[in-house]
Order: structure tokens, then sequence, then C-alpha cells
């Protein structure tokens, strides 16, 4: 689990903070061009194509791949602040990139030394990753109704479909999970033997401009509330073929250790976004005059930074920031360090995510809050706060959210001591 | 019913392969610097069983039960049986309450990996005491 990605970090040279302040500093750069360029890709509603040279350019892809594979060897808790430094610049941008983060955590956990050393070597060299799992049916939590068709000459074909694939469209590599079937393509009957026959894969993606390639295709498919950036379709797999060694691993049992990647890393997404509303806001309520007002306040000349509820409205929010840091920094520190061995095996999970969900609920009352406080220019299409709005509702939804939290933590501490046999 | 008939089968039989465990080269070199102690309690029938990795030694019974241990391992002396022949997905049976693992896990559960040739040796065991009925298809 957690304890095995400490030990894998240990056996390598941890970044110095030398390291990371110039690490930090591309991620600057690279956030700020996201900032420059990320209204254009809302308003188009689409991924963001000029960012993939920049990306690759600035080598951040290769940030939490181990020196020993070529990598920067960055941990958790420093691939959070950059992820975090990047959502400031573009939320949208950079919760497509997050995916490339995310799949090259949970694979380093996951993949054998010789994988590691190929596909995570590729990752240096400057190829993105993506992964997607989600289905119309199945998901975080339902089984995959993907499958994996074993073939005569070894390997499998993959047919079905998955209905959230972020960042297709600047990805060298997919990873995805799928059952393996028997060879006339049946999912096993047994509940056990699906959970067993649920497995994680690798292999090269290669599409066309068209996101046409040999077995997979990419849909445009995505129009959404928010997130317009994010470039998030779906993949078709039509007999994609996935040679023997692109088999990692069961999925449910591997997954179990690494799915920190995911949750951590969207919770850094949305504490960079807290960071931008504080930002905007504070830029807008420090400088706004309302001239002679004749209502709550009756005065010749009402600077807003002067009113009561904006003063306890930028308050509110820096506190909110504050706090968000803290629990998503503590809570990579905890992992880092091991930490999470002293919590109950069933929840850690749930214990991780809810950093996640306590970031997700602060940006979106924070949104909110900051539309309220600045009026009604905030609403108005093309404003960074109607934007940020939109884009904040995304948090809803990423595994875990509020209530599946709630759920996995109230049914363990009401479960009964007994075995359930 | 258990399959087993009474805790002595057990220690005879788990505990005889928990012997194995903690000689194998895999075990021995993955646990060698560490604390990692298993005190695993078994029900129906109840049955204790202490494998220390670091002294390689097992211990049954009471004073299985009298050792301190780092980490706590309870299942079904029957999804025992199911574990050591590789026919338990140790993670569902976590998830269904089947299994309950406490203390400072991560280790014990990196050994997961490394158990493959205790199945053998479980399987053998099992054999050579004339119990090929214990073994699960």
């Amino acid at each position: 689990m957690t304890e095995l990605l400490s030990d894998f970090h240990e056996d390598v040279d941890h970044m110095t903070d030398e390291e990371f302040d110039a690490a930090f500093e591309k991620a600057q750069e690279l956030s700020a061009y996201f900032r420059e360029i990320g209204p254009k890709y809302d308003i188009e509603n689409t991924f963001a194509y000029p960012t993939i040279a920049k990306f690759k350019e600035s080598g951040l892809g290769a940030f939490s791949v181990p020196k020993r594979y070529g990598g920067m060897g960055g941990n958790i808790l420093q691939t959070s602040k950059i992820i975090s430094e990047l959502s400031r610049g573009d939320s949208a941008i950079t919760l497509a990139y997050n995916m490339h983060f995310i799949m090259v955590g949970m694979c380093m956990g996951l993949f054998s030394e010789e994988q590691n050393k190929l596909w995570l070597g590729r990752v240096v060299e400057g190829d993105i990753v993506f992964g997607p799992f989600s289905e119309q049916r199945a998901g975080f939590s339902g089984l995959a109704d993907m499958k994996a068709v074993p073939q005569p000459e070894g390997g499998w074909r993959i047919y079905g479909k998955k209905v959230w694939g972020t960042l297709g469209e600047a990805s060298d590599i997919v990873t995805t999970n799928a059952t393996i079937t028997d060879a006339e393509g049946n999912l096993p009957e047994s509940f056990e033997e699906r959970v067993e026959a649920e497995s994680f894969f690798v292999a090269e993606f290669d599409v066309d401009e068209n996101g046409q390639g040999d077995g997979i295709r990419i849909e445009k498919t995505w129009d959404a509330l928010g997130m317009h950036a994010t470039g998030t379709h779906t993949i078709h797999f039509e007999g994609f073929y996935i040679p023997e060694d692109g088999f990692v691993c069961e999925w449910r049992a591997g997954a179990f250790g690494v799915l920190e990647w995911a949750s951590l890393m969207f919770a850094s997404i949305y504490l960079g976004m807290q960071y931008r509303v504080l930002e905007e806001a504070r830029e807008v309520l420090s400088k706004k005059t309302l001239g002679a007002t004749f209502g709550a306040i009756a005065a010749a000349e009402t600077k807003v930074s002067n009113v009561g509820h904006i003063i306890d409205g930028i308050g509110d929010m820096a506190s909110r920031v504050e706090l968000s840091r803290r629990v998503v920094y503590r809570t990579c520190q905890e992992l880092v360090d091991g930490d999470d061995d002293n919590w109950p095996v069933e929840l850690r999970f749930p214990y991780i995510g809810l950093a996640k969900t306590f970031c997700s609920e602060n940006v979106m009352h924070m949104t909110k809050r900051a539309m309220s406080l600045v009026g009604g220019s905030s609403f108005k299409k093309g404003a960074i706060f109607e934007r940020l709005y939109r884009d904040s509702a995304a948090s809803m939804f990423q595994p875990l959210n509020s209530d599946q939290s709630c759920t996995y933590i109230g049914e363990q501490l009401l479960a009964p001591d007994e075995l359930n046999d | 019913m258990s399959t087993f008939k009474d805790a002595d089968e057990v220690y005879a039989l788990i505990g005889r392969a928990m012997e194995a465990c903690v000689v194998e080269p895999a075990f021995v070199e993955a646990t060698k610097d560490g604390n990692l102690v298993v005190l695993i309690k078994q029900t129906d029938p109840e049955a204790y069983i202490l494998v220390d990795f670091p002294g390689q030694k097992v211990l049954v019974g009471d004073a299985a039960q009298a050792a301190s241990s780092t980490v706590q391992l309870r299942m079904s002396s029957d999804n025992a049986n199911k574990f050591w022949q590789g026919k338990l997905n140790f993670t569902l049976a976590m998830a269904q309450r089947k299994v309950k693992l406490d203390g400072k896990r991560s280790t014990a559960l990196a050994l997961l990996p490394l158990t493959g040739p205790i199945f053998e040796t479980y399987k053998a065991i099992l054999a050579e005491a004339g119990r090929t009925d214990l073994l699960v298809g």
C-alpha cells in the first residue's frame, strides 16, 4: 500500500528543495501560459491543443517519475503543489493534464520493474498518459463491462467504450480496465470470478488527427457545463489489441493501494482554483467603489473594501483556502510518512478522499460567494467568476464525492465487529 | 460446519505451512529488517497462530495469544484454508468483512504477492496428511 510507495520513493533520491524550486518555476511559467489561453478554449469548448508542446517542453510530465527511471522524483506532496499552481492558472486545462499525473502516480505503484522501465522511460521522453475508466454503468464502484477477450496468439482484444476519456487527444499511452472473458467473450458468471477478472492494462495509444486508430477511436462527445478545455471524450475500443506484456495487475486489488494519486490530485486541482478565486476576488473588491449609495449603506462615497460583509467574505474565503491547503498538504505528508498505516484499513481511501471533498465543498462555496460579493458583472459570460463557478461544479463528480465518503465511513463504523461469514 | 476437526488440526496443517512460510527466502528477504509479527486469529474452530517473521518462528494456541504482535489477522478457518491455497481474493474478502486486518498492516499487505509458493506447500501438507478433501477446486 502506501508503505510500498514510500519504500519505492526511499529507494531513490528524493527531490531536493532546490530541484523542487526549479520545477515549481517551470510550473509557474506553464500556469501563466494556461491562464493566458484558457479563456479562448473555454469559449471554443475544445481541448487546448497548443498546450501539448508547452507541457512537453516544460518537462513536468516526468515530475513524479522516480529518478531511477530518469524522472524528477517528486513525491505526492510535491506533485500536489505543482498541480495546484497549474490549476491556479487555468482549472480546465490543468484538469486535463491532471489525468497524466494521476496515471503516472498510480502506474508506478502497480507496474512491474520492466513495465516501469519501458513506460515511465517513455514518460521521461515526453510521452503523455491517460486512463479512461468510467463507463456508462461502470466506474469507481461498478465492475468494468468492457471486455478483454483472450487471443489465440496471446494478449487480448478489448471491446467496449469509456465515456470520460480525458486527455486522449494529447496522449501517447493508454491505461484502462477491462474484464477478462473466456475465448468466446463471455464475462465470468460468479461475482468473485468477475472481481478477479477485472484487470488493468497499458498499451500504445496511436490515433490520427481525427482520433482514429487501429481498433480504437476518440468520439468527440464533450459538451458540459464547465471544464470545457479538458477534452473529455468517449473512447471506443473496437477490438483494440493489447499484447501480453500490457497486462498490469488485477484492477481492484491494485487500485486499492494507489488511488490516493487520483483523489489527492483532484483535491489539488480544487485547491488551485481556490487560490484563483481568492486572488480574483481580492483584485476586484480591493479597488471597487460604488460612489454615492443610499441602501444598506447611505454615504457619499462607498468603497466596497470598507463594507462589513465584503471584508468578512474575503476573510471567510481566505480562511477556507488556508484550511484546504493544510488539509491537502497534511494528507499528502501523512501518506509520505506512512502514517496511513495507523488508519483502519477499510477507511484508508475515504479518509484520503476527505481532502478532495473538503476542497470541493470549499471551492463551490467560494465561487458562489465571490459572485455574490462582486455583483452582477461576475455573472456575465467571459467573467472569470462565472467561469470558475461553472468549473467548480465538476468537483462534485470525481470519486470519492461527499456522499460516497460519508457512506463508506458510516458503513464501516456501524458494521458489527464479527466477521461476515 | 468447519472443514477442520479442531484447533489442533488447524495447527498441524496451517501452522505447519506457516513454519515453511517464515523460512521461505522471499519472505525472509522481505521481512528481515522489520518487526512483522502476525497473529492469525481463526474462528470455527477457534485457533491462534503467531507468525514471527524476523524471528523465523511460529507459535500456536495459548503461547500465540500471549505473545505480542504487530498485525492481527482475523478470518474463519474455512477462509484460511481457502486463502492458503490461493483461492480467497483478499481484497474482496476485506471489502466483504470476511477478513479483518488490524495493526501496522502495510508490510503484511506487501507480502501478499509473495504468497504463491506457500500455496503449493500447504496443498502438499494437506495431501501428506490425507486431507485432500480440504483441497479447494
